[in-house]
């Protein structure tokens, strides 16, 4: 293979620079001329009639240009089932539902406007967990669930509420767990979380009055997804909607999808042609944007005796809060992988998405997977302590390797899962007896230490795939003087694109760094891009663009062919320059290729498409597939915690992340996502939860009560880049934003039930939940915990 | 109610009329056009509107513009020494502090503002020192490193006079 000379290289980001200096404009910053101000009316109720609107004092009110409620936009979006209104359409079904919205000439006039409307309602029985709300005899939270359009793989089943059932079938469950010498079942919850990226939502939009045409301004991460989803709600054609994205300041997830721009773009409509800015502030992206769904998960397994795994059976239900959403995908991609990256003969999986009463839950980091991960790699050492077996020898007995057929009906290929597995666990010095590791800790630490602190590890593992099949393209422009600019669709959103699709684009044309910018994403200009998710960026753009820029560095190599008098030479590319391989003497400059061939102002483009083809569609009986994802990541974390068995208090001493990349295309960029995944992990395993109350109300929807994880509250992080090269990947690459933080909380779980000799099933682990926990085993000798559902 | 304040704002003064109500940070982001200060919560938990005020780290979102006629205010856009970088941002971009660069503004005036009294801080006087300061994208490993560089710099700065 060619040496690299920048794909490897861990090069600084190139959009660091104006960050550092505040140049760099957000959507929260965006100032459009003539720009009107939008604030919406959020529900009080969590599931009620509207029986009137009254918005009459509100349009009175002086500099309010308009104020619209749900009859003045009258559509309905969604990505995979069309259930969402603009603005709510008689009836709410979540406090924090937008009911209606003012446009007006600044901020403040709209707030007070919207405080004017009175909005009479009538209330409906709520539900506020997604095993009550399917639950036989339950109410429908959307009656007219049957008349929605939905994707084709949409299954709802029978039960009340179910907005996607998903199966996986293989083998006979009950047959294996007949033949297993040992049988576990256990139950999981993982609460509410939220993305909280420091940008809060925002979104601008206009509608011109003569062309019709509309115009968004987003720091969405699926730009040409909100488009088709924006032009199917309104029935306009693609070529009449255009997203422009700014920076953003942080998604996780959540900035995907429609939320703030349904309501920008329902205002748009009444403004005269002039743009709309609407702006959530903090509490009402807690409680109107999304969330993470909350699971609860049912786990049954079935074991032989020298710990290989007979049968497995899993139920999850996923709360979808009060819309679809991706929901469905969600339940979909987070069940099927749920029983662990192991070789089970006999699978069953059920996966509800039921609809709640609670806040829109949908694509967080990880989508789905650090929900299963905290059920099933927790009884994976419940299932090591009742064989007592070694945890990492129970695992290296079942986990996927190379040419394993997954349960799911894929041969597994790339697999450094074990890898990730023993270079994890060793960097926490695991097997080494259990105590106080005085070299990781100063004197200081070894003075506070007491009888009371106790210590353990654990360590957990997953596989993730990736959204398949999608397609990104690209396009990569040279110009006379050598620069070169890339047309990608991916999105900024801190994850680093722009850094690594830079460095594609240079390696490929073998230029400095330094000569290549991204466009601006503009969707009017820019190829399409399936979206920013799913940890597919690196992978299906990374090819786009690498062949985006070796078609236009074959162009540039046929304009030379002349220019260099070569017949039948071969041709080569570095340095910026274009020569002949035998001859390097016989050189030329790209950009002076552009400029004898197309005159100073001349380009050279070339372009790209990537397409990962799945194999066969998924069996929606079955669940099989022969290729579910283009690539899978894998991973493991592992984590030495001590708990305060006064306070409950648990507090992280080290935590290891060993994640499968692929190739590092920047191992700057991958350490850095690795740590950030962690801390995201860590305060969700720590800390983080929605409070919503037995009403439906969000109870801590700002960041003093929403607790982040701060510069205090970290450890000592190790991470761990493993290289199992995909083939299909650009260099090898696979991909790695997501799979931070899945394995955490169940690793840091693992840990303090090692340390307690309690298995806490509920997030998160705050003092109260393992105080309370300690407190039982001793009353009682219990070793479980589990609090109740509300 | 509407007030007239004379303000020097990263080194220039310059004369407002504005409500007393409005906050430092809008007054800085909508009526003055500087949005390097950011907003992420508008109720002092996050630190992402952090500038100095009168020598002091503020979080901007918590201060009237009625109380700043006579203030000297320096934001993100007036951190660069002259046209160069200040070293902390250097270190910044240098070790991976940055990610979606949201918190950063904030984060770099905190830095600022701790290696004003102290450059020669410990890695827990830096994580103190940054602790309102909330980032979601990095685990803080790399800012903590970079505000150490920066230190080491300035000092080195320091000793060559």
């Amino acid at each position: 293979m060619e040496q690299l000379t920048i794909v490897g290289k861990p090069v600084t980001r190139v959009d660091a620079e104006e960050k550092v200096t505040g140049e760099a404009v957000y959507g929260y910053d965006l100032v459009l001329p003539d720009m009107l101000y939008g604030k919406a009316l959020f529900s009080p109720k969590p599931h009620a009639r509207i029986k009137r609107i009254n918005t009459e004092e509100a349009k009175q009110y002086p500099g309010v240009v308009a104020v619209i409620t749900g009859k003045d936009a009258p559509w309905t979006h969604g990505e995979s089932i069309k259930d969402k209104p603009f603005l709510a359409q008689d009836k709410v079904r979540y406090i924090g539902e937008p009911v209606a919205a003012v446009a007006a000439m600044d901020e403040d006039t709209a707030q007070a406007a919207v405080r004017l409307i009175e909005v009479e309602y009538e209330d409906l029985p709520a539900y506020f967990s997604p095993e009550e709300a399917c639950k036989p005899g339950a109410i429908p939270i959307h009656e007219n669930f049957a008349s929605y359009r939905k994707f084709d793989f949409i299954v709802p089943g029978s039960m009340p509420n179910v907005c996607e059932h998903f199966k996986l079938r293989t083998g006979d469950v009950e047959k294996g767990f007949r033949e297993a010498d040992l049988v576990l079942e256990e139950r999981y919850y993982v609460p509410v979380i939220q993305h909280a990226a420091i940008e809060p939502h925002s979104s601008h939009a206009q509608v011109d009055p003569e062309s019709g045409r509309v115009t968004i301004w987003v720091a969405n991460d699926a730009p040409f997804r909100a488009l088709h989803e924006i032009s199917e709600a309104l029935g306009l054609s693609q070529e009449k909607i255009r997203f422009i994205n700014p920076l953003q300041g942080g998604g996780f997830g959540s900035k995907g999808g429609l939320k703030v721009e349904t309501i920008a773009v329902a205002l748009a409509y009444h403004t005269k042609g002039k743009p709309v800015r609407v702006k959530f502030n903090r509490e009402e992206t807690f409680i109107s944007t999304l969330t993470r769904h909350e699971a609860v998960i049912h786990i049954k397994s079935g074991v032989k005796q020298d710990g290989t795994l007979a049968a497995r059976q899993m139920t999850l239900y996923w709360g979808a809060g009060a819309y679809a959403e991706k929901s469905p995908t969600v339940c979909i991609r987070g069940s099927l992988p749920a029983p662990g990256p192991y070789r089970i003969p006999h699978v069953r999986v059920d996966g509800y998405a039921a609809y709640t009463n609670k806040p829109v839950a949908g694509s967080f980091r990880g989508y789905g997977i650090p929900q299963g991960a905290w059920a099933c790699e927790q009884h994976m050492d419940e299932i090591a302590k009742k064989l007592r077996m070694d945890p990492v020898e129970l695992r290296l007995k079942n986990i996927f390797v190379d040419g394993d057929l997954a349960y799911w009906g894929e041969q597994l290929h790339s697999v450094g899962l074990k890898e990730t597995l023993i270079k994890a666990t060793q960097a926490i010095e695991w097997g080494k007896p259990p105590g106080f590791p005085a070299s990781q800790l100063g004197g200081e630490e070894a003075r506070r230490l007491k009888p009371n602190i106790k210590i353990g590890k654990g360590f957990a593992c997953i596989s993730k795939p990736t959204r398949t099949p999608t397609t990104s393209k690209a396009g990569v422009l040279v110009n006379s003087k050598g620069e070169i600019t890339v047309l990608a669709g991916t999105v900024e959103i801190g994850q680093g694109c722009s850094t690594i699709l830079s460095q594609v684009a240079a390696e490929e044309l073998k230029v400095p760094l330094d000569k290549v910018r991204m466009a601006p994403l503009d969707t009017d200009m820019i190829p399409f891009d399936a979206s920013t998710t799913s940890s597919r960026s690196t992978y299906h753009m990374g090819n786009a663009v690498r062949r985006a820029a070796i078609d236009a560095r074959e162009k540039l190599m046929e304009m030379a062919r002349p220019m260099l008098e070569a017949k039948n030479e071969e041709l080569a590319c570095s340095n910026g320059k274009v020569y002949l391989k035998d001859q390097p003497q016989m050189a030329l400059p790209i950009g002076d290729v552009v400029r004898r061939k197309l005159g100073n102002d001349g380009i050279v483009r070339g372009d790209a498409s990537y397409t990962y083809e799945i194999g066969k569609d998924l069996d929606l009986e079955t669940g099989h597939s022969d290729h579910a994802s283009a690539f899978y990541m894998y991973a493991t974390q592992a984590a030495e915690v001590a708990v305060d068995e006064e306070t409950g208090r648990v507090r992280i001493l080290r935590m290891s992340a060993a994640h499968d990349v692929g190739k590092a295309i920047n191992p700057l960029n991958c350490a850095a996502q690795i740590e950030g995944g962690l801390a995201m992990g860590i305060g969700s395993a720590l800390h983080e939860e929605m409070v919503i109350d037995s009403q439906g109300k969000v109870r801590n929807p700002s960041f003093l009560d929403y607790h982040l994880v701060t510069s205090l509250d970290l450890p000592e992080m190790i991470p761990i880049i493993v290289e199992c090269p995909e083939p299909e990947g650009p260099y090898g690459a696979k991909g790695l934003g997501e799979p931070g933080l899945a394995p955490t909380p169940a690793a840091i779980g693992n840990a303090v039930a090692d340390a307690i000799g309690v298995r806490i099933c509920d997030l998160p682990l705050n003092p109260e939940r393992v105080y309370w926990a300690i407190q039982q085993k001793r009353a009682k000798g219990s070793s479980r915990w589990l609090t109740e559902v509300a | 109610m509407m007030m007239k304040i004379r303000i020097t704002l990263n080194g220039k003064s310059i004369s407002l009329e504005v409500p007393a109500h409005r906050l430092l940070l809008d007054l800085l982001r909508d009526e003055i056009g500087l949005t390097g200060t950011k907003e992420g919560c508008g109720t002092g938990d996050c630190g992402a509107c952090t500038v100095f005020l009168n020598g002091k780290p503020v979080n901007s979102c918590l201060i009237l513009s009625g109380e700043l006629d006579g203030a000297e205010i320096v934001t993100i856009e007036g951190l660069k020494i002259g046209p160069e970088l200040h070293p902390i941002q250097k270190a910044f971009i240098q070790d991976g502090g940055v990610q979606c660069g949201y918190c950063t503004s904030g984060m770099l005036m905190m830095s600022k503002a701790l290696l004003d009294e102290n450059l020669n801080p410990t890695e827990e006087e830096i994580r103190f020192a940054l602790s309102g300061n909330l980032c979601r994208c990095t685990g803080y490993a790399k800012i903590v490193q970079a505000v150490q560089d920066a230190a080491a710099e300035l000092r080195r700065m320091r000793a060559e006079g």
